[in-house]
């Protein structure tokens, strides 16, 4: 056994008893099953085909502790500047893994829509977690780690019908290093229904963490559900993250990612149009300075016939950065009619900065319409000198220019609301 | 206003601009004609400050400074004024945006206070009047999905709005139906002012029988190799640029279109 696996054999042995729903042998056995899938596997290497550009060798060294932390105490009013809604109806805030109740509220949500944190779920609906963590768990050994370890997380759910305009809050912050949180949140929409929810992510740390998510959404027949991730992590923090959506009959998921900070972010995204007539749009910007990494890999698996997605991820990359975008669609023999848009643009702003984009198309059905387009290039010289002409200076005009490229990426986002303050936040965190 | 002595320019290793002499004196209208890829885009370029084109040799002084060692924004705050013969479209930046950031990037150079929110748009909403425009543009991106015509005529709101002091206009005239070229003149017209030079490139006779130039004059081939009155324009319109290549100035001059 590895001294890295030795390692978190020994944190899974010391959590266990602090690990909520310990006492149920469908948890036992749940994490059991999943720490040896891990164990077996071990962090994957760059020789591993979806990890070739990112390497996590650093942050296998790290012997980040892996049991819930015990709760600190942070005020609102210390957060709330930096929070993207702080005024959203419904919000869960977690500090270090750990939730606040009273940073927290849920009392303004209508009837038929209810959030709250994992660990205060009964262990009988807990079980039913397990399902819905499942859909997108043996996919890769973060995910099975998480398994093992998951402790907290954010649930949503709206009752058949239950349409919820706001925008719901889920705030995680990061304030001490060395640690490893594992968390899980799980969105589901009923028939009808529709929410839209925010996770923020703040590393207020520079000391390296790692955050492991797994997300789960399903969404019932005509259901609804817009999901934006906002990464902030820490200069040293490692964000790692599998997210999966289900989605049935005439159902549409929106997903807006952004990765604005974090020494290395990782997302798999996968929407899964499982019935006719689904629609999902992916949406995502990754910002890339000093010597952080922000890796993407996305899958969209067209299963039924009738189906649309539309998805664009754009990277701004600074200085040494470097970026991986991975786009998969597959559209099944049986899924005709399939309407499927994918483009991946970057803007290189140093010669040192790099990105890897791969679209991956795997067609089994002949009436689609699929298109796809990659670019890589810099800002266009020919606008910025037409900005300059007009007496603006050149860092202001460059900045203007990124900053167009950039928030192209909010259309799509229907409140007011929340654009607007995802547009101050892209402004306030350029580094330019 | 402006002295241009010998200037030479060069795109990569290919002379364009071979020894350009001009001068233009404060409120004069100098038109400048000449066939197609004779080089008068490259010279409104360089006089803006692009840097496609290199200057080798040669001068340009702009009331009384060196125009070449200033950078492209320093040029626009003094008062040169660019309108492009092909306006590129930039999409996510406000078109109202750039007008008040340029608008008060002149200002505070010149030591004014900025204006206001409410100041400015009573001022822009005055120019687009002028310019007949619909008040919507000014919300799109900048020149994105305008029509030819609507380019051109945001390119005059600009210059409407800056008030330079040396307005370049390169072929603001092509492209656009004859009601708009009676608006883009006369805002142009509206501009002309004692302390104001203007440098009109066109291919057309046209536009100066609606803007009257002080001066014309042919550029060929990366020179200026004739000038005269406003009648030199109309004898190029019935003629054409062949004529001039009978003249020793004008000699090996293609012909235009
Ligand atoms: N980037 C470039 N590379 C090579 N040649 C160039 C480049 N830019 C301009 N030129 C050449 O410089 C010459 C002058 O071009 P310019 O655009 O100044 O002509 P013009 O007089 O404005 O023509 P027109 O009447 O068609 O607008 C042309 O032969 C053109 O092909
Ligand atoms: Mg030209």
């Amino acid at each position: 056994m590895s001294a890295v696996i030795q390692h978190y054999q020994s944190e899974f042995e010391r959590a266990a008893p602090l690990l909520p729903w310990r006492d149920a042998t469908g948890w036992q056995a749940w994490r059991q099953s999943a720490w040896s899938r891990f164990a077996e596997q071990g962090f994957p290497s760059t020789r591993h085909e979806e990890w070739k550009y990112t390497s996590v060798a650093a942050l296998e060294k790290l012997s980040l502790s892996c049991a819930p932390a015990t709760p600190v105490s942070l005020e609102w009013a210390s957060l709330k500047d930096r929070v993207v809604l702080p005024e959203a109806c419904g919000r869960l805030v977690f500090v270090d893994g750990v939730f606040q109740p009273t940073l927290s509220r849920v009392d303004g949500l209508p009837a038929g829509l209810r959030m709250g944190a994992l660990s205060g779920r009964s262990t009988q609906d807990s079980l039913k977690l397990q399902g819905l963590l499942e859909q997108g768990q043996a996919r890769t050994p973060f995910t099975a780690l998480n398994a093992a370890f998951v402790a907290e997380g954010a649930w949503v759910a709206a009752e058949a019908g239950v349409r919820m305009e706001e925008p719901l809050l889920i705030l995680y912050v990061v304030t001490e290093g060395q640690r490893a949180m594992h968390l899980a949140n799980a969105y589901e929409a009923a028939e009808g229904s529709a929410f839209s929810v925010v996770e923020q992510y703040l590393g207020m740390t520079d000391e390296p963490y790692l955050v492991n998510g797994v997300t789960s959404a399903t969404l019932g027949e005509g259901a609804k559900i817009s999901h934006v991730k906002i990464q902030q992590e820490g200069a040293r923090a490692y964000h790692i993250a599998a997210l999966q959506a289900v989605q049935k009959r005439s159902s549409q998921f929106n997903s807006h990612s952004f990765a604005l900070s974090g020494a290395l972010g990782r997302n798999d995204i996968e929407a899964v149009l499982a019935e006719p007539e689904a629609a999902v749009s992916m949406k995502g910007l990754y910002r890339v300075s000093g010597r952080e990494l922000q890796d993407f890999h996305t899958t969209i698996r067209h299963d039924s016939p009738d189906c649309t997605s539309d998805e664009c991820f754009k990277g701004v990359l600074n200085e040494s950065g470097r970026a991986v975008f991975n786009g998969k669609i597959r559209v099944a023999p049986d899924a005709q009619h399939t309407l499927s848009q994918q483009s991946n643009h970057n803007l290189l702003l140093s010669d040192q900065a790099e990105v890897d984009t791969k679209p991956q198309l795997e067609i089994f059905a002949d009436d689609v319409k699929c298109s796809h387009g990659a670019t890589v290039g810099q800002l266009d010289e020919e606008q910025w000198f037409y900005l300059r002409s007009r007496g603006l200076a050149a860092d202001h005009a460059r900045a203007l220019l990124i900053e167009a490229f950039a928030l192209d990426i909010l259309t799509g986002i229907e409140r007011p609301v929340l654009r607007d303050a995802l547009e101050s936040l892209l402004r306030r965190t350029a580094h330019v | 206003m402006l002295i241009i002595k010998d200037l030479h320019a060069s795109v990569g290793d290919k002379p364009i601009l071979k020894g350009i002499n001009l001068e233009i004196k404060a409120g004069e209208v100098h038109a400048i004609m000449g066939p197609n890829g004779s080089g008068k885009s490259t010279l409104s370029n360089v006089l803006a400050g692009r840097e496609n084109a290199t200057v080798t040799s040669g001068s340009v002084l702009y009331q009384g400074k060196d125009l070449l060692a200033l950078d492209v924004e320093e040029r626009a705050r003094e008062g040169v004024f660019l309108a492009f013969q092909y306006p590129v479209e930039i999409p996510g930046v406000g078109n109202v945006y750039l007008l008040k950031a340029a608008l008060n990037a002149q200002r505070k150079h010149r030591g004014l206070p900025e204006l206001d929110a409410m100041d400015f748009l009573a001022l822009v909403k005055d120019k687009m009047k002028l310019m007949e425009m619909n008040e919507t543009m000014l919300y799109r991106s900048v020149n994105e999905g305008f029509s030819g015509g609507e380019k051109k005529r945001n390119e005059i709101l600009q210059m409407a709005v800056l008030e330079p002091r040396l307005a370049i206009l390169d072929e603001t005239d092509s492209g656009l139906d004859i009601d708009a070229l009676k608006i883009v003149a006369n805002g142009v017209n509206s501009l002309r002012a004692p302390d104001r030079s203007m440098i009109l490139v066109t291919h057309y006779q046209r536009l100066l029988d609606y803007i009257k130039p002080d001066y014309v004059h042919v550029l060929a081939e990366g020179r200026i190799v004739r000038s005269g009155g406003p009648e030199l324009a109309h004898e190029l319109e019935k003629q054409g640029y062949a004529w001039i290549g009978d003249e020793p100035a004008g000699a090996g001059v293609k012909h235009g279109s």
